[in-house]
């Protein structure tokens, strides 16, 4: 086989350079497209975690907003169960203070009286960290915190 | 050769170098937007912002709410809205229509800030329906000209106290004021824990970044004050003082047992809800509340505490007897009794019973100065109280190793003249007596809820002045007496002990007054198992100066009340054993 038959081959089997160039371009597009796809899905997960921050912070406002109602209710409900209004009110319809001869007393066997009232036991929120992590963490931060929570070294698996 | 995809590739290329053009656009545009500029002008992305936590609740024993919060607006407006708006004159007339400010005033605040001012507050602490009447305005407002809208008009919803029921234990609560700092009474001394931590934050636009800071409110308050019994001993005082005469009066209801106040009622009372009138109420040195903070010279009630402290010295016995003849000469100084009489031989019931000044003064010298001003200090007295209470006096005690203690202190000490106490210093004295010898911390609060968690406040003994045995012969040494004299203070059904007291009123550089006095009573029952003491100070009755006529009917009116709200059976029945 001699050179000229051999160039020819080469000539024959060679890929033309648009076709390369092509290649190229495809690989380049699929990159881009690749990274498109990981930028949206990134925008996508980081915008709906702002929402829901905003919505967190909203609620967040909406419970002080509630709270605040609350107090003011409870304290109008006060007002209108003051001991004046209460005396006014029992006035009204037809009861009197009751006076010592009044009362008939009934020896009860083993009634005590309660020492100590607890008015009340409320159970409070934890102070902070009410809204959890995946809200408010980043795709990257979550990543970051995965990548930190895996086992790092042999011998450490459980 | 010539590739026949060029003109593709052009299209590609275009359409990548657009595209690139537009994220580049959309990214510039969003950095220079009119959103962003405001954001940087206005708060920035980063603000320090101050929390203020809810202030926490005051309630009587049984969770009736004595102090609580309501809802209130800061309504203001910013310089930026104003200068956009150019509407100051609007909001200036608003303002004076609403919130009765001087047009004028508000007219030049907004049209001549100072300098570093981004906003101006038109009224820190507008109602509910203010807020509504501006609202109003603003939405029928919004489609004028610029300069005759509120816009800009912002309203912050916050909370101020309120008090529902108005002047009741009004002494005792004390007030806030409108910067949030408690004023006398529990608001006063337990401010910093009802006020709670205020907390400074950097609050972030970002809304990946942490919450707004949770804060915890202020703690509440369970008071130990019975809110039908404080209601009740109000009425009855103030019908007292209209009966009697009386410039004020003070009346404290206490359990012996545990030292908790139940009752605390003095006068004036002023309505919380309306603290800036204090200064009109309350004018010049008028005390807040007299029963810890005015000492006065409390006459024969003091006895008690005198032969008490015989009767544990075992300087004297109740059999022991004395011969009154009207006059005791001590150190030179003539003793008198308070009816310039004499009550002949008495024995030392008989002794409280009359209540006889030169008898007092014979069991004080029997006594010795030493062993009397050491009881005197044991009982409290020239200390204060130590009760959860801002402002509490101590009142005066003049000491034999003081330069000021004349031996003539001692015998005038002895029937409660030259001595000077507060009401709550002698309730505290004298629940010794009634508690089996045991003297208790009196306090006003039952129980601390924060976080979710009550903390009760147990009773505290501080101190036991006399034996168990003395007080029980104390006890029944003036429940006798009380009976014998056939007092106004007996009350049908259950059996008391107590005293009178009328004392003359000092006059500095004058002597005494001649004319009026201090008519006081305290007492305590039932005498075998007692569940409330009740001390009385009428100042200058004029209707009667005696103790016995004008205080001690104040003593049954208000254990016949009490008994009904407490449930106390009369003796007979509570002696009872229950059937099996």
């Amino acid at each position: 086989m001699n050179t000229k038959t051999i160039s020819n081959y080469i000539q024959k089997y060679r890929q033309a350079p648009w076709r390369t160039q092509l290649q190229w371009l495809i690989v380049f597009v699929l990159g881009l497209v690749v990274a498109g796809m990981i930028a949206g899905l990134y925008e996508s997960v980081s915008a709906r975690a702002a929402v829901v921050g905003r919505e967190v912070r909203s609620l967040n406002i909406a419970i002080s907003d509630g709270e605040r109602v609350n107090a003011d209710q409870e304290s109008q409900l006060a007002e209108l169960m003051s001991a004046q209004r209460m005396r006014e009110r029992a006035h009204a319809l037809g009861f009197e203070p009751m006076e010592p001869d009044n009362i008939i007393y009934v020896p009860v066997s083993g009634y005590t009286l309660q020492a100590v009232t607890t008015i009340t036991a409320r159970t409070t929120l934890p102070s902070m960290a009410i809204t959890p992590p995946e809200y408010t963490q980043s795709l990257f931060e979550w990543f970051v915190a995965r990548i930190q929570a895996s086992p790092s070294a042999i011998g450490d698996r459980p | 050769m010539k590739n026949p995809n060029s003109g593709r590739f052009l299209l590609v290329e275009v359409i990548l170098l657009f595209f690139g053009f537009f994220i580049l656009a959309r990214i510039f545009r969003i950095q220079h937007s009119a959103e962003a500029k405001a954001l940087l002008e206005g708060s920035g992305p980063l603000t320090l912002r101050t929390f203020y936590p809810a202030r926490g609740e005051i309630l009587d024993r049984d969770g009736h709410l004595l102090a609580g919060n309501k809802i209130v607006y800061e309504i203001g407006v910013s310089i930026a809205s104003l200068e956009k708006n150019n509407n100051a004159e609007t909001i200036a007339l608003a303002s004076s229509y609403y919130l009765g400010t001087d047009y004028q005033t508000v007219f030049d605040c907004l049209t001549h800030p100072a300098s570093n001012q981004t906003f101006i507050v038109l009224s820190n602490f507008a109602s509910p329906d203010v807020k509504q009447k501006f609202e109003d305005l603003k939405i029928a407002s919004e489609n004028k000209p610029g300069n005759q809208t509120l816009a800009g008009l912002e309203f912050t919803p916050r909370t101020m106290r309120s008090y529902p029921e108005g002047s009741l234990a009004s002494n005792v609560i004390g007030f806030v004021t409108q910067e949030g700092f408690g004023y006398y009474g529990v608001e006063e001394k337990f401010n910093s824990l009802l006020a709670g931590t205020t907390i400074n934050a950097w609050i972030s636009m970002d809304p990946n970044k942490p919450d707004l800071p949770d804060i915890p409110p202020g703690a509440t308050l369970v008071l130990t004050l019975n809110r039908e019994l404080q209601a009740v001993v109000e009425e009855i005082l103030d019908n007292a003082l209209q009966n009697t005469g009386a410039e004020s009066g003070t009346i404290i209801v206490i359990q012996p047992k545990t030292g908790e106040v139940l009752a605390m009622v003095t006068t004036p009372r002023m309505n919380l809800n309306e603290y800036w009138r204090v200064s009109e109420i309350f004018p010049g040195e008028t005390p807040f509340n007299r029963a810890i903070t005015q000492a006065y010279e409390p006459g024969s009630v003091f006895k008690v505490l005198t032969m008490a402290s015989a009767l544990d010295a075992g300087a004297v016995r109740p059999e022991d007897t004395y011969f009154d003849n009207g006059l005791n000469l001590y150190g030179g100084v003539p003793i008198y009794n308070w009816n310039n009489t004499a009550w002949g031989l008495q024995d030392m019931t008989g002794c409280l019973q009359h209540s006889i000044n030169t008898c007092l003064v014979h069991v004080a010298d029997l006594l010795g100065k030493e062993n009397f001003y050491s009881y005197m200090k044991k009982f409290g007295i020239g200390h204060t109280t130590g009760i959860d209470l801002a402002g509490e006096a101590s009142g005066r005690l003049r000491l034999p190793d003081g330069g000021d203690w004349h031996q003539v202190d001692l015998a005038t000490n002895a029937f409660g003249q030259g001595v000077s106490v507060t009401p709550i210093q002698m309730a505290m004295a004298a629940s010794a007596i009634a508690n089996d010898g045991n003297m208790m911390y009196p306090h006003l609060v039952r129980a601390i809820i924060q976080d979710g968690r009550q903390q009760n406040i147990n009773p505290q003994v501080i101190g036991m002045p006399i034996s168990t045995a003395t007080a029980h012969t104390l006890n029944e040494m003036l429940s006798t007496s009380l009976e014998q004299e056939s007092s106004n203070a007996l009350v049908p059904g259950y059996r008391v002990s107590g005293k009178t007291g009328t004392a003359q009123i000092p006059v500095p550089g004058v002597g005494y007054d001649s004319t009026s006095t201090n008519a006081s009573f305290v007492g305590w029952g039932p005498v075998d198992d007692p569940q409330f003491l009740v001390y009385v100070w009428l100042e200058r009755p004029t209707s009667s100066i005696w103790g016995s006529e004008v205080a001690a009917p104040l003593f049954k009116q208000i254990v016949e009340k009490f008994v009904v709200l407490m449930g106390i059976p009369p003796d007979n029945i509570r002696l009872q054993k229950a059937p099996p």
